[in-house]
């Protein structure tokens, strides 16, 4: 490590068992993320978004599923290789996440302000009346009306909206330094989303955390993020600084991806989708694993998978791909 | 919550009279004279009309309905054809027999099979797992009052441990707890059968659940999710099942209390049964359509007050 980041993920692979064998959802994850800095993974559903954050925060459920390899080092520190109750003091407090289901990710039986105070009194020597405090705090800052009153509330009597930011809330409670959102916008109403999203960006400003962005939203990652990794198949195909990306993406599938995105400035017809689908674990191709879909394909993509790698004289932006990235090892190849 | 339990309370009056009426007509509805089925065909025309005119028989089928009823929420249920007391009095002195037999059996299965429901569930598909399956699958088809004859030959016959007669001083709490042992195992035993199967299927469900997850992300400890987060949510179906099967274990209990000879409601029945007692009968009908209204009354309540959704909305 010639620079300690404050996470840095390194051939993270994720495999489910399914029928006694084991597939892999996520391979060869290498990822980094400094403070202060927002990180969005995007791809198409399925491509093993979730899979990542939740090995990142060892939130797999197992059986099925089992992280294979790879490392998960927070500030130095092998998160994958940590006792189980060291984790637990670091889930909820040094790196939190939200879920993207606000309808079902809330208990129903115990108050909203509870499961906003649950967080402190485990990891943080107060007592419970200042917890009760702090949580009421909090959802002042994510701007729950009346929050003194509603700490009572159950879920059920919130809105989708008002969840997420009872979400955001848990998620919070602690001051984090690293945040995990999973698609936090999807489940809800346009207008709701502007606002849950301006909330967080203003949250991880003030509060200066380091967050990863989940989204299959492209639109959304132009204004919050600061890099952008573009995920397929279960792996990393592409990343860059989010100008670089938007401007010079380099593969194929983010190349179409940004097509795909719908621009006031285009009419409907030249709105292209992306053929085909991302294929299940169980029947990733051998080599390339957009190969299938990919109209540049030569015989080695089906073949062999590339590696992620950097383009020359930009350390910064790195692709997965034998003719856009890869080149150097072609000549090798027979 | 005030207005929610007076609510369930003012609900269960209608249920509760539906039942006694549907017990009075079972009564009148079934074919053949009911004072010649008890004193038998030889008997002389007069004795007839002298029955008919104690049980009330001789008067309009209203005026019938409203003295039993009128008599029902008075605590009146008519004097036993047989020896002359009254019923009520004659339910009183063995309810305590019933209500101990029946707490104890449901307490029983509550101490057991939450516990193993939760490790079942816990660790599903193991050795652990299979095995309280396949004993609950066995509680569930024994029959009670074999379990029951097994239970006295084991416990009081060969080991000595508990009276065979299963009837117990009321006063004396040791001796009453004693007696109560064995019968409630009985009684016991199905019940467990019945709770294990509910909690399990119902914490598998529980712990799919996405908030299952929220709290895990949270870094609350494991056994804090467990019970706080998974069991208060897994709870809320287990008290449904629980409720409903009471209302079998009051059958079972009958069968329970006959083969340890133990006074309750169920030796009543059947006494009342043999002899003909057919106001004895009749009232008894009454005493268990109120234990299984309040039954469910408190299951209700217990429901509304373990899940947030309900009492508020
Ligand atoms: N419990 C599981 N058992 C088997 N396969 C699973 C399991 N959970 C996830 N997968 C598979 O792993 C792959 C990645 O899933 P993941 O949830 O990370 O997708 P995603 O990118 O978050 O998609 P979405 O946008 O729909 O949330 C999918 O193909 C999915 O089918
Ligand atoms: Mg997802």
């Amino acid at each position: 490590m010639n620079q300690e980041h404050l996470l840095e993920v390194r051939n993270l692979t994720t495999a489910f068992r399914i029928q006694g064998n084991l597939f892999p959802a996520v391979r060869g994850i290498d990822l980094h993320l400094d403070r202060n800095e927002t990180l969005a993974l995007v791809g198409e559903s399925g491509c093993g978004k979730s899979i990542t954050a939740l090995s990142i925060m060892r939130l797999i459920p197992q059986p099925p599923g089992e992280i294979v390899s790879g490392e998960v080092f927070m500030k130095g520190i092998d998160l994958l290789t940590l006792p189980e109750e060291r984790m637990r003091k670091i889930r909820g407090n040094k790196m939190a996440m939200i879920f993207q289901e606000p309808m079902t990710s809330l208990n129903p039986v115990l108050t909203v302000g509870f499961q906003i105070m649950e967080a402190l009194i485990y990891h943080q020597d107060v007592t419970n009346v200042k917890a009760k405090e702090l949580a009421i705090e909090i959802m002042n800052q994510v701007k729950i009306p009346s929050a003194s009153r509603r700490f009572k509330d159950y879920p059920h009597q919130f809105s989708g909206g008002q969840r997420q930011r009872v979400m955001i809330a848990m998620a919070l409670a602690c001051r984090p330094e690293i945040i995990l959102a999973d698609e936090p916008t999807t489940a809800l109403d346009v207008t709701i989303q502007a606002q849950i999203l301006y909330l967080l960006a203003e949250l991880k400003r003030e509060y200066s955390m380091a967050m990863i962005f989940i989204t299959h939203n492209l639109g959304i990652v132009a204004s919050i993020a600061d890099r952008v990794a573009v995920m397929y198949g279960g792996e990393i195909v592409e990343v860059a600084p989010v100008g670089d990306l938007f401007e010079k993406p380099r593969h194929p599938y983010t190349e179409m991806l940004l097509r795909a995105v719908p621009r006031v400035d285009l009419n409907i017809e030249k709105l292209s989708y992306i053929p085909g689908q991302v294929p299940s674990i169980d029947r990733m191709p051998p080599g390339c694993h957009y190969a299938p879909r990919c109209d540049l394909r030569m015989e080695l993509c089906d073949r062999q998978d590339a590696d992620l790698v950097p383009l020359p004289g930009e350390p910064a932006h790195r692709v997965r791909c034998w003719i856009r990235g890869d080149s150097r090892e072609i000549q090798d190849k027979p | 919550m005030i207005k929610f339990v007076l609510n369930r309370f003012l609900l269960s009056i209608p249920t509760l009279l539906a039942i006694l009426t549907i017990v009075f007509l079972i009564a009148r509805v079934i074919p053949g004279d009911p004072a010649s089925v008890i004193l038998g065909d030889s008997a002389s025309q007069e004795a007839l009309e002298n029955l008919r005119h104690r049980l009330g028989l001789d008067q309009s089928l209203i005026q019938q309905y409203i003295q039993f009823i009128t008599g029902v929420f008075r605590g009146n249920l008519g004097d036993s054809l047989v020896s002359g007391t009254s019923v009520m009095r004659e339910v009183l002195n063995v309810l305590p027999y019933t209500i101990d037999l029946t707490i104890a059996g449901v307490l029983i299965g509550i101490v057991f099979g939450v516990p193993l429901g939760i490790l079942t569930a816990l660790y599903r598909n193991s050795f652990l797992d299979f095995i309280a399956r396949i004993l609950s699958l066995i509680g569930l088809s024994f029959p009670a009052f074999y379990s029951a004859i097994l239970l006295i030959i084991v416990f009081s016959l060969q080991l000595g441990w508990f009276p065979v007669i299963s009837s117990g001083n009321l006063l004396d709490p040791v001796q009453r707890l004693h007696h109560l042992i064995l019968p409630a195992c009985n009684l016991g035993l199905i019940m467990v059968a019945y709770v294990t199967r509910a909690t399990r299927s119902s914490m598998l469900d529980v712990l799919r659940e996405d908030y299952m997850r929220t709290a895990k992300a949270k870094g609350i400890p494991g056994m804090v999710i467990l019970f706080r987060h998974a069991l208060r949510n897994a709870l809320i179906p287990i008290i449904t099942v629980i409720g409903l099967y009471i209302g079998v274990l009051v059958g079972n209990s009958v069968l329970t209390e006959i083969v340890f000879n133990r006074p309750g409601l169920g030796k009543l029945i059947i006494g009342a049964l043999n002899q003909r007692d057919y106001t004895m009968l009749q009232g008894l009908m009454v005493v268990y359509s109120i234990i299984i209204v309040i039954t469910n009354l408190i299951t209700d309540l217990t429901y509304g007050f373990s899940d947030p959704r309900v009492k508020y909305s």
